[in-house]
């Protein structure tokens, strides 16, 4: 939550007083995704723009995107008595189920390290609230970040946002079929020189809908009618057809 | 058009999975074995979840075995009673195969558990089959009668025995109860039916008149499959009913056309053909436990 508590802070900073201070104002495309049977993944548009621009220094527009949090598990196969079977694992806590950074150029040029690593900018400063392993987490760490942006749910693209004009810009956030359902954060954060000067978070949100949702509820909710209710349509549908096939014999 | 599946939460082309279940569907009527074996690994090859493959192919299972056995149920070709004894340990089996199977989720060998069911029993009943049609097919080239079995004598001293009429059989339940409690373990890890262990048991441990073998061992598999797949949706929420839609759809059509092909074909060429097919699937896992992964590692996620 400490990421959260700065973010807030910097929010805070950029609603001061002040009307001559530069700002940001952001906006999104569309605030809820629904999956539908055919849905195959679309792009959300965060577009913006910088108000009040001061004329000195210069600007850096960082959007970094979040999903529901999960809890990750990642083991390792080892090689035991001739076969490969799980052996190390790594349990991280509170990682976030979708990330995606998106910035006008490399975040390492952006800002410092560290200022970085405070709000959790970059796939490099993801960070668990908790971590259980037996062994050095680093090398479990950088599987799960691999795997995830294998899977198209954590990304990176070093020149996402794009300037339209000298104020106004925009980036593309690729929503995958595969994301999990949930709240999304959207933080568009402003540097100038190196420094957060503005930042603001809009959520939008990912839903199953339709009979994909109602079936995903009904097989959570009542697992036993689900299940009842799967063996009488194989049941039915195995009757059916041998009344469709019915040979003469 | 793509479809998405709600339980395996992905999307899949419905052309895809339709013809994954007619594929299976087709060997299953051509070769007359349920075709879990071979539908499980597929599932799992194309990257479904292994809980949800081995979930969900128990009901395709249900369904195939459902169109069969009413074509024996009208033939009078199923004793009940053997059927309900076998299914009475089954039941039993399925709920100690899915406890197993819950556990070694919750400590990440179920793909261990899985791949290696798979392989011990495919390649024993592979090889086997494969060592018998060879067998059958130099005795039809040489003109000598096939090899008989000796009976076993052994179970015959076993207590509570039973009459199994339409079997013409009287001997005791604990075989048969014995047999439906191992298959329905097998039934539940690896989501096969089990007709390949079934029908071999019936006919050389039971002693069971082979008129009856194919339907009862389908009226069991029915009960069993069944019990599975509300067992699975229960405790690992793992069945997907859209996934066993397309399957079903797609295998009770495939299977007509493989029955048809398959009454065209002599009995020993299909055992061998099934054999090579049993080894090959077995093979294929048996390379993935020894072979050095691309990627040692694998990422579960949970959402809380």
């Amino acid at each position: 939550m400490r990421r959260g508590a700065l973010l807030a802070a910097a929010l805070a900073l950029a609603a001061g007083p002040a009307a001559a201070t530069e700002d940001l104002v952001s906006g999104l495309s569309q605030d809820t995704v629904q999956i539908t049977s055919n849905y195959t993944g679309t792009d959300i548009v965060v577009f913006g723009a910088i108000e009040h621009p001061e004329d000195v220094g210069r600007r850096d527009v960082v959007v970094v995107v979040r999903g529901p949090d999960a809890d990750m598990t990642v083991r390792e196969k080892q090689w035991v008595a001739g076969i490969w079977i799980n052996r190390d694992q790594a349990k991280l806590i509170g990682m976030p189920s979708y990330y995606f950074i998106a910035s006008t150029r490399p975040v390492g040029d952006i800002a410092p390290s560290d200022t970085l690593q405070r709000y959790s900018i970059g796939l490099a400063n993801i960070a668990p609230e908790r971590i259980f392993s037996h062994h050095d987490p680093a090398p479990f760490r950088a599987a799960l970040l691999s795997h995830k942006q294998q899977a198209g749910v954590y990304g990176e693209t070093q020149t996402g946002v794009e300037f339209l004009s000298p104020t106004l810009f925009r980036a593309a956030i690729p929503v995958p079929a595969t994301v999990p359902r949930g709240q999304y954060n959207v933080e568009v954060y402003l540097f100038r020189d190196g420094t957060v000067i503005s930042a603001q978070s809009t959520p939008f949100f990912i839903d199953q809908t339709g009979l994909e949702r109602r079936l995903y509820n009904f097989a959570h909710e009542s697992p036993l009618s689900y299940g009842v209710s799967t063996v009488l349509m194989a049941i039915l549908l195995g009757w059916l057809s041998s009344l469709v096939f019915r040979r003469n014999d | 058009m793509e479809i998405y599946l709600p339980i395996a939460e992905m999307s899949v082309h419905w052309l895809i999975v339709l013809g994954m279940g007619g594929g299976i569907g087709f060997l299953s009527g051509l070769f007359g074995v349920g075709g879990g074996f071979l539908l499980t690994p597929l599932l799992i090859f194309y990257g479904v979840p292994p809980e949800v493959a081995v979930a969900t192919t128990s009901s395709h299972i249900t369904a195939s075995s459902m169109s069969g056995a009413i074509a024996q149920w009208r033939k009078r070709a199923v004793d009940l009673k053997m059927g309900g004894v076998m299914a009475a340990g089954g039941l039993v089996g399925t709920v100690a195969g899915v406890w197993l199977f819950t556990v070694m989720r919750r400590n990440g060998q179920m793909d261990l558990l899985v791949s290696a069911s798979y392989v011990i029993l495919l390649g024993t009943i592979g090889g086997l089959m494969l060592n018998e049609s060879l067998a059958a097919l130099r005795a039809r080239r040489d003109g000598a009668p096939p090899a008989r079995r000796a009976p076993h004598l052994w179970m015959h001293g076993l207590p509570f025995k039973m009459r199994f009429r339409e079997s013409r059989l009287y001997i005791s339940v604990i075989p048969p109860v014995l047999i439906g409690f191992a298959v329905g373990v097998l039934s539940a890890i690896m989501g096969v039916g089990g007709g390949f262990v079934i029908v071999p048991a019936m006919i050389y441990l039971l002693r069971m008149p082979t008129n009856v073998v194919m339907g009862t061992s389908l009226f069991q598999i029915i009960i069993v499959t069944a019990a599975v797949t509300v067992l699975q949706a229960t405790t690992n929420f793992s069945v997907d009913v859209v996934l066993a839609l397309f399957l079903i759809v797609g295998g009770v059509v495939g299977a007509q056309f493989g029955v048809r092909i398959g009454a065209r074909l002599r009995g020993e060429q299909l055992r061998l053909l099934l054999a090579l097919l049993v080894l090959a699937v077995g093979l294929r896992l048996l390379f993935g436990l020894v072979l050095r992964p691309d990627d040692p590692f694998s990422v579960t996620t949970v959402m809380p």
